[in-house]
């Protein structure tokens, strides 16, 4: 084995020239790049946080869309109504993502697999249809558009800028909270939850306070939508985006942490091309889903590290 | 401008049957949706896309027949038979492979199938919206209580007990149905005692599907077929499945039943919230029964 | 750290790919971004519009073009979605770097991308989005729009049902901000111009409802005079089924705005029913004049088969741009927007002005009555009137007031 020191030395040098990088971008990168980064950083934080509950948490997540979009909207109705400090609003937005993720969880926990995701879709469509009703209040499904954020925020690169801070900043709060004894006795559940309720672990109450952190952290993301694209509408807490994050969890690989963030990446920025050349790009999502199912149901990262693991258990092989 | 309606009698027993016979496209669609997920485990999201088809293949049969009175029957059988064979191919192509994998897994391959569907369509039948008489016997409506009621309707809620009974028939009565049952709870001991449960789960993958093509084509001649009308009627099939109990049919009767009458009594309550009201109904159910209504069959 | 190579090589990868067709356009012609929706229900709606404009840009350019350019377009589908929209108008503005965005029918979509083009300086011409506020509270220099919004509808349906003996009323439609805008545009106007009319109820159902018999019901209970439907699109088709189907029709007036437009009564054949009192902004059989005729007749040339009003806002839109790029004299957003703004052009339905104030374009309203006529496989509009274009705008005090209030 190689000393640990050493890979830590490597490991630490790679994700500060990675971040120096990225910090660059605006400046050699033409603006609607810098744009789209911005976005696959929105995209993937919000889907590295449904894999927190969906792939270490073992829950079905079917319906996460919703705090995403709520984050969004509560921002923006604060920005528009209230006339609270700004910061207060950014803050103030994923606590209510989080408090929704924590009465939605309450009375999903009691359930496991299957029936836990089909509950979560029937709360979160409640939700979704009230976002979308309720005209004096959200917009209806016109939704809120030019929501004040401050100029400095919004243009491509300030907001570049933001949602790169602030989701650098979520992922590593993520993976600190994953790697804690928190994120060990998460996975130990994910692996037999039965197992681990006979050692005396609480089950439903760690599934639950996952349940919020996931939530806050989907909050967060909305809340960086908001700064990016100035908007929230009903689609954000639509059950077809909640899939489609699932995908790029599923992509990326989801026993992995960075996998989300890569399929979200992928699908994002496929999204765009194929989009620009043709009217079917959900016929080329639906095909590179299902060659995904069948050859690479441990995604792209899951897949990487399989191979490494082989190559690693009989190095003889491969030289 | 708020007010408050006055409700006649008659306008209530109106409302109650025209809930009746929305409910029973919904229990037809959502009881074939609730056997696939009750038997193969297969949260099938492309049901709804199904239901499209049907509606589709429903138009274009009635079209190439003629619009004569029998091109419709054809029509309404060949319809569901064609989406079965289309679902029999895509059992046997695909999900047959499958079966061992996360439910996750193929919720997220029938997605993809969903999402294939829709440009399928478009491919095929373009962006126009699509329009179909009902036969001459069924056009028009009868009076009830001085309140027109359409004929069809009444073709629709005769339908429904059918409906009910054959599949009653089919899970209880018959050898595949109780193969079918056992498989659902235990499936290695059912292929133990040497049974070929594939060829169990393609049968009752296919019927499953058949019912959303059904739910289709029957409902073709009272709305616009159109792209899109997979949305709507897969997401209230699933909350009819989840409130009446994963996989039982009686449960997804019940389940179509709240759904479909409260939305239509809603209506006369207060129709500006009344689209929110069978959702929290079935948010209501589920925060008491978690587990759906009626015992499921797994 | 094995983890973050491959997500690094399939960066830059994909950054590579997309830098790539960023490099080929061709300098010097003027570029237009379309995004509509060509998928789901409503793109019968965009394509139309598409087609018209392409007939009228074929014309253009076939004479050379403007300013000595050449007038070319890419299209870009949003779904019906605007995180799509959106997205879709970045890559437009920033990538493909076109000098004029145009779209869409989604209201949302619409007032999405009109913020973004006011930041980024773009003109934005709306085509077949009906929201009021596209051109009135949200209105700004650089937006458009084409199309007739809710307001104007409001007003030229009160304008004509005034003229009618109803007073009791109910009003129903689709429950989402297109539906209510028009119910609640019609209502303000009818009690202005005949304060005696009630309202005995409304009903509002989900978009894409698959049934409307029991709202049908519900409102025939009530025994109204006559009733409001306020749905766009998708469910207009329905309804007007469901209603022949119950003998809606024969028991109560109907109106409803597009009831009476080819896009409507098209898809339904001759099962539409009869007597329904419908606005539109055109019909190809009205006015007859040898403008429209001409137009018809060129379109049916190209594409076989009769324009709808779609088609016509396309074929303007495009003779709007030309005439506006040729009066600015440049290529140039600014020049542009202050061009178009005020300009009048002729078209199959008479003059057209774009409102200098707002940028709405002045379209005058037909209400007609649906009917079984011989010699088309469809119902047709007759008993036509006209309601000018000046009669309907939207009130500038009005706007002024909202906007101070943003």
């Amino acid at each position: 084995m190689e000393p640990d020191d050493h890979s830590r030395f490597k490991w630490f040098a790679l994700v500060v020239v990675g971040l120096v990088t990225l910090g660059l971008c605006p400046y050699f990168l033409p603006r609607f790049f810098t744009y789209l980064l911005a976005l696959i950083l929105v995209t993937g934080l919000v889907a590295t946080s449904l894999n927190m509950a969906l792939g270490f948490g073992g829950m079905y997540q079917f319906h996460h869309a919703v705090f995403y979009g709520i984050g969004a909207y509560a921002v923006s109705l604060m920005l528009i109504k209230s006339g609270l400090p700004i910061v207060i609003c950014f803050v103030a937005a994923p606590v209510v993502s989080a408090i929704l993720a924590l009465l939605m969880g309450f009375i999903c926990v009691r359930l496991s697999k299957l029936y836990f995701g089909m509950l979560q879709l029937s709360l979160g469509s409640l939700v979704w249809i009230l976002v979308f009703r309720w005209y004096s209040f959200t917009g209806g499904d016109d939704g809120l558009h030019g929501v004040p954020v401050p100029s400095w925020i919004s243009s491509v690169t300030g907001s570049y800028y933001f949602t790169l801070i602030v989701s650098v900043v979520s992922l590593i709060i993520m993976y600190i909270v994953l790697n804690s004894p928190f994120g060990r006795i998460l996975q130990a559940i994910r692996d037999n939850s039965e197992r681990s309720e006979s050692v005396g672990i609480q089950v439903r109450r760690h599934q639950l306070v996952t349940q919020v952190i996931a939530g806050f952290f989907a909050g967060v993301s909305g809340m960086l939508f908001v700064t990016v694209e100035g908007s929230a509408f009903p689609d954000l807490l639509s059950w077809t985006l909640s899939l489609e994050l699932l995908i790029m969890c599923l992509l990326g690989g989801w026993f992995t942490f960075f996998g989300p963030m890569l399929g979200a990446a992928i699908i994002v920025s496929l999204r765009t091309m194929v989009g620009a050349y043709t009217e079917y790009w959900t016929t080329v999502l639906a095909i590179i889903l299902m060659l995904l199912i069948f050859f690479l149901p441990e995604g792209i990262i899951g897949f990487i590290e399989t191979l490494f693991k082989r190559s690693h258990a009989s190095p003889g092989e491969d030289l | 401008m708020d007010f408050l309606t006055t409700v006649t009698s008659s306008g209530l027993i109106q409302q109650f049957l025209v809930g009746l016979s929305r409910t029973t496209i919904l229990f037809v669609v959502a009881s074939g949706l609730s056997l696939v997920l009750g038997v193969l485990r297969i949260p099938n999201v492309a049901h709804g896309s199904l239901y499209m088809l049907g509606a589709f293949l429903c138009y274009s049969f009635a079209t190439l027949f003629g619009k004569n009175p029998i091109g419709f029957w054809v029509a309404i059988v060949m319809a569901p038979l064609g989406v079965a064979l289309i679902s029999l191919a895509a059992e046997r192509g695909l999900f047959c492979r499958l079966y061992d994998r996360e439910h996750l897994m193929l919720l997220l391959f029938t997605f993809a199938l969903m999402l294939l569907c829709r440009d399928i369509v478009k491919m095929i039948w373009g962006a126009e919206y699509r329009s179909l008489a009902p036969p001459v016997v069924l056009q028009g409506s009868l009076s009830i209580l001085d309140l027109p009621f359409p004929k069809y309707n009444f073709f629709l809620l005769s339908i429904g007990p059918f409906v009910a009974l054959a599949l009653w028939f089919l899970t209880q009565r018959t050898k595949i149905g109780k193969i079918a049952r056992a498989a659902a709870v235990d499936r290695d001991m059912v292929s133990a005692v040497g049974i070929n449960v594939s060829w169990v789960f393609a049968s009752v993958f296919v019927i499953g599907c058949f019912l959303a093509g059904l739910g289709g084509a029957l409902v073709a001649p009272t709305q616009n077929i159109a792209q899109g009308m997979d949305h709507t009627i897969i997401m209230e099939s699933f909350l009819i499945v989840i409130a009446g109990g994963l996989g039982n049919v009686w449960g997804a009767l019940l389940g179509a039943l709240i759904f479909g009458l409260t939305d239509s009594m809603g209506i006369l309550v207060w129709p500006q919230f009344s689209i929110v009201f069978p959702y929290a109904i079935v948010v209501i159910v589920l925060i008491f029964r978690p587990k759906g209504l009626l015992r499921a069959t797994w | 750290m094995r983890k973050i190579y491959p997500c690094l090589r399939f960066m830059s990868l994909i950054i590579g790919i997309f830098l790539l067709p960023g490099l080929v356009f061709a300098a010097g012609d003027i570029k237009i971004g379309i995004i509509d929706t060509y998928s789901g229900p409503p793109s019968s709606y965009g394509l139309d519009v598409l087609d018209g404009f392409k007939l009228a840009l074929n014309k253009i350019n076939s004479k050379g073009g403007v300013l000595g350019k050449k007038i070319t377009f890419v299209t870009r589908d949003d779904k019906f979605k605007v995180d799509l929209g959106l997205t879709e108008a970045k890559e437009l503005i920033m990538r493909e770097n076109v000098n004029l965005l145009m779209g869409t029918i989604n209201s949302a979509v619409s007032l999405a991308v009109s913020d973004l083009a006011k930041k980024e300086k773009i003109p934005f011409i709306v085509t077949y989005g009906k929201s009021s506020s596209i051109t009135g509270s949200k209105g700004h220099k650089f937006v458009f729009s084409m199309n007739e919004n809710t307001e104007m509808i409001g007003k030229a349906a009160a304008i004509g049902l005034a003229k009618r003996p109803f007073v009791n009323y109910w009003i129903a439609g689709d429950d989402y901000e297109y539906g209510h805008a028009i119910a609640d545009a019609v209502w303000t106007h009818l009690k202005r111009i005949k304060p005696d009319v009630k309202l005995l109820g409304q009903s509002w159902w989900k978009l894409g409802e698959p049934d409307f018999t029991p709202y049908i019901t519900s409102m025939l209970s009530a025994k109204p005079d006559a009733v409001i439907i306020a749905t766009g699109g998708a469910g207009c088709i329905p309804f007007l089924k469901a209603a022949k189907n119950t003998g809606f029709n024969r028991k109560v007036p109907i109106y409803m705005h597009t009831a009476t437009e080819l896009s409507t009564l098209r898809p339904l054949g001759l099962d539409a029913p009869q007597g329904v009192i419908g606005t539109a902004n055109y019909y190809f059989y009205y006015p007859e004049t040898p403008e429209n005729k001409a137009f018809v007749a060129e379109f049916q040339k190209a594409y076989n088969r009769y324009p709808s009003f779609g088609s016509l806002i396309g074929w303007y839109t495009a003779n709007f741009i030309a005439k506006a790029y040729e009066k600015a004299g440049k290529v140039d957003s600014e020049k542009f927007a202050e061009a178009l703004s005020g300009m009048t052009i002729d078209s199959p339905v008479g003059k057209l002005t774009v409102r200098q104030f707002d940028n709405q374009l002045m379209l005058p309203m037909f209400m007609g009555v649906t009917k079984k006529v011989p010699g088309y496989d469809f119902l047709i509009a007759t008993d036509i009137v006209t309601i000018p274009a000046a009669e309907i705008m939207p009130s500038i005090d009005d706007i002024k007031k909202t906007r101070s209030k943003n």
